[in-house]
């Protein structure tokens, strides 16, 4: 700005200056008071026949003149001095008005940084107003990585600037400068040039060292085509934009990092979770009134009415016989691959794998049970073509159902639980799934899970009597569904459906010789139907040896 | 007629500042006036009757509100565009500064660009 000139103290009103008119006015003396090119601004009007012409000074160059007689030497000293103390004022207020833009500057900053809780952003923020107050079209921010012992570049603008690669190829150079903790200007920009760090057509670098209490977290670099384009009060600038934006960085790092491990150690329980599910059911700690399976604890227990579902292989032994332990192991693995899915697609799931034997529970209702049967013999047909492909046996499973009640709970001991069904409904189930053996029928489910089907005409079923199984006292209606088979044996069961159920009518009430009419012309159509052979072979064995006086028509079981 | 301004606040650095900021408008011919509290701020718009007036809030004895108000709506000096200046944090007297008619409000720290071009609109004086 202009410097403080004669003509303004002079013509401000009150001020010393003016005054000093007023006086020399008021005293009439000879004196004129002219500006620096001789113009007459206070006074008498100049007059050359004078004898004195003194020049006032103002940072050594004229700022005026005063003519007169011998007290114009007094005048123009005292004007200087005036002049001088108005520059003073002047030069001081120009500081304290930069000092004052800083701070302000410094307020904004804060207010940009408090914006911002990730150390990328913060270190764009404090790039853009660098640049902004330091006039560059180049720059970046660097930050050291402690862990991975690799720079980052954070942030950076315009192209001039190296990239990442170069940054950790050529970490001497910058060890050297900012992440030594230092800051200042380079004028001579070859080294970094001929290192690939700045594009030739940078010839003025100034940097700033991001610290946190000595340590050094990386640096501001800014960069100008122009040569020795920065100067001191541009480093003071970047210094301070540096250190507040350096603890703003470091706090962000620390919360990324915090929300890094927070979200790992919640991944990490998620998989445990998710795996605990594979060993107990969700399902099961489900029916215990539990989300998860931390929630569970001995002793607790519930009863439900549920369907239980046996699966078994048949003859396993002899087939494990002829295998090796891993070959067994793989059979086995790959036999109940099949099977889980179906279990858990029709709402049910896996209680145990026992050995080659399945239990599975499904709380809904029995229907879904029988469903899950007969896909699980479909998927033994589809096994046994390809068995066959390869040239092994094929293999037959059996399914026993029962619906009745259960509890569910966790006994064992504080330090080992174990998740245990206890209930009849259990046995039961399993002692069916062991008279597929005895009956030749595949899937037997008991009168109980029959009547909490709910579209029973879906299903292809017929009655097999009554059973006594080995220590109960209460006999069992059972049937034997053979939805599941394949044709030409579905057919012909279809077929003789009806007369194979007035051949039981007549066998429960001991019309024998009408039972075995029925159960004869059965076996016309159907040649290979073993169960009805079975009760043909009772009839027969009644006939011969006569039939007890009590007998009600109960099968009783003599093995379990 | 040279157009006139005024500046007033009860701390010194605050007055120079404002007038360091707007220095150039010296040379576009605006007198200066400065005043260290409201009672010389009013005899101060009263007999000169000043363009603009940058009006700190916080003095004592007549603060800016009551400046503010007595010109505006005692006076009905409708010419005198007023700028209340005010310490960040205390933004609810915005409301208050709307009611006692001030034109604008600023808030300290000033940022001295702004106010410079703010001055500069008011006195009609082009922007460089």
């Amino acid at each position: 700005m202009a410097a403080p000139n004669l003509k303004n103290i002079i013509g401000r009103k009150k001020d010393a200056g003016s005054l000093m008119i007023s006086f020399v006015e008021q005293y009439k003396s000879d004196i004129s008071i002219l500006d620096e090119t001789g113009n007459w601004l206070a006074g008498k009007p100049p007059d050359d026949a004078w004898g004195f012409r003194v020049g006032v000074f103002c940072d050594e160059k004229i700022s005026g003149w005063v003519t007169g007689n011998e007290k114009a030497v007094f005048v123009a000293e005292f004007l200087s001095f005036l002049l001088k103390k108005e520059n003073d004022k002047k030069n001081l207020g120009t500081e304290v008005l930069h000092l004052y833009k800083e701070i302000n500057l410094i307020f904004n900053f804060s207010e940009k940084l408090a914006r911002s809780i990730e150390a990328s952003s913060i270190a764009q923020i404090t790039l853009e107003e660098s640049m902004r107050v330091i006039r560059s079209n180049n720059g970046v921010v660097i930050l050291w990585d402690e862990d991975s012992k690799h720079l980052n570049v954070i942030a950076s603008q315009g192209n001039s600037f190296f990239g990442e690669e170069k940054v950790n190829d050529q970490r001497e150079i910058l060890l050297k400068i900012a992440l030594h903790g230092q800051s200042d200007i380079i004028s001579d920009t070859s080294s970094l040039a001929e290192a690939g760090l700045v594009s030739p057509d940078i010839n003025s670098v100034i940097y700033a060292a991001l610290k946190v209490n000595q340590r050094v977290m990386g640096a501001v670099i800014l960069g100008s085509h122009e040569p020795g384009q920065y100067v001191a009060a541009d480093l003071k600038l970047l210094i301070t934009l540096a250190l507040q934006s350096s603890s703003t960085i470091e706090t962000a790092l620390l919360y990324e990092k915090n929300l890094r491990e927070v979200n790992e150690r919640e991944e990490a329980m998620r998989l445990v979770y998710e795996v605990t599910g594979k060993f107990v059911p969700y399902e099961f700690i489900g029916a215990l009134g539990h989300r998860v399976i931390t929630d569970v604890r001995l002793g607790d227990q519930v009863e439900k009415i549920v369907t239980v579902l046996f699966s078994d292989i048949r003859d396993y032994t002899t087939i494990s016989e002829q295998l090796t332990p891993e070959e067994n192991f793989n059979f086995v693995s790959s036999f109940n691959e099949r099977m889980g899915p179906i279990i858990r697609k029709n709402q049910g799931f896996i209680n145990q794998y026992l050995g080659d034997a399945i239990m599975a529970i499904f709380p809904g209702n029995a229907t879904h049970a029988l469903t899950a049967a007969i896909e699980m013999q479909k998927a033994v047909q589809t096994l046994n073509e390809n068995r066959s492909l390869l040239n092994k046996t094929p293999i037959k499973i059996g399914v026993g159902i029962h619906t009745g009640p259960l509890i569910m709970g966790i006994t064992g001991d504080h330090e080992r639980l174990d998740a245990t069904t206890i209930s009849d409904t259990v046995n039961i189930a399993s002692r069916l799934e062991n008279l597929t053996k005895h009956y030749k029928g595949n899937i037997i489910l008991s009168e109980a899970s029959l009547e909490n089907i709910t579209d029973p005409e879906n299903f292809h079923c017929r009655h097999l009597g009554l059973v006594k199984l080995k220590g109960k006292e209460n006999p069992l209606s059972i049937y034997e569904c053979f939805s599941g088979t394949e044709n030409p044996e579905l057919q012909k069961k279809i077929a003789t459906l009806p007369i194979f159920k007035r051949g039981m009518t007549g066998y429960l009430n001991k019309s024998f010789e009408e039972a075995y009419d029925e159960f004869h012309q059965v076996l016309q159509i159907h040649p290979e139907d073993l169960t009805t052979r079975l009760f043909v072979d009772n009839i027969k064995h009644f006939i011969n040896q006569g039939v007890p006086e009590n007998w009600t028509g109960v099968n009783e079981m003599h093995n379990k | 007629m040279n157009q006139k301004l005024l500046i007033v606040d009860d701390e010194s650095h605050i007055r120079m500042l404002i007038e360091q900021t707007l220095e150039e408008l010296e040379e576009n011919g605006v007198d200066f006036f400065t005043a260290e509290n409201g009672e010389q701020a009013l005899e101060i718009i009263k007999k000169e009757n000043p363009q603009l007036v940058f009006l700190d809030v916080m003095m004592p004895k007549m603060n800016g509100m009551e400046v503010c108000r007595r010109v505006k709506k005692e006076l009905n000096m409708d010419d005198v565009f007023i700028v209340l200046l005010t310490a960040k944090g205390q933004e609810l007297d915005r409301k208050k500064g709307q009611e006692v008619g001030a034109d604008i409000y600023m808030t300290k720290p000033f940022d001295p660009e702004s106010l410079l071009q703010k001055a500069k609109e008011v006195l009609g004086i082009p922007a460089s």
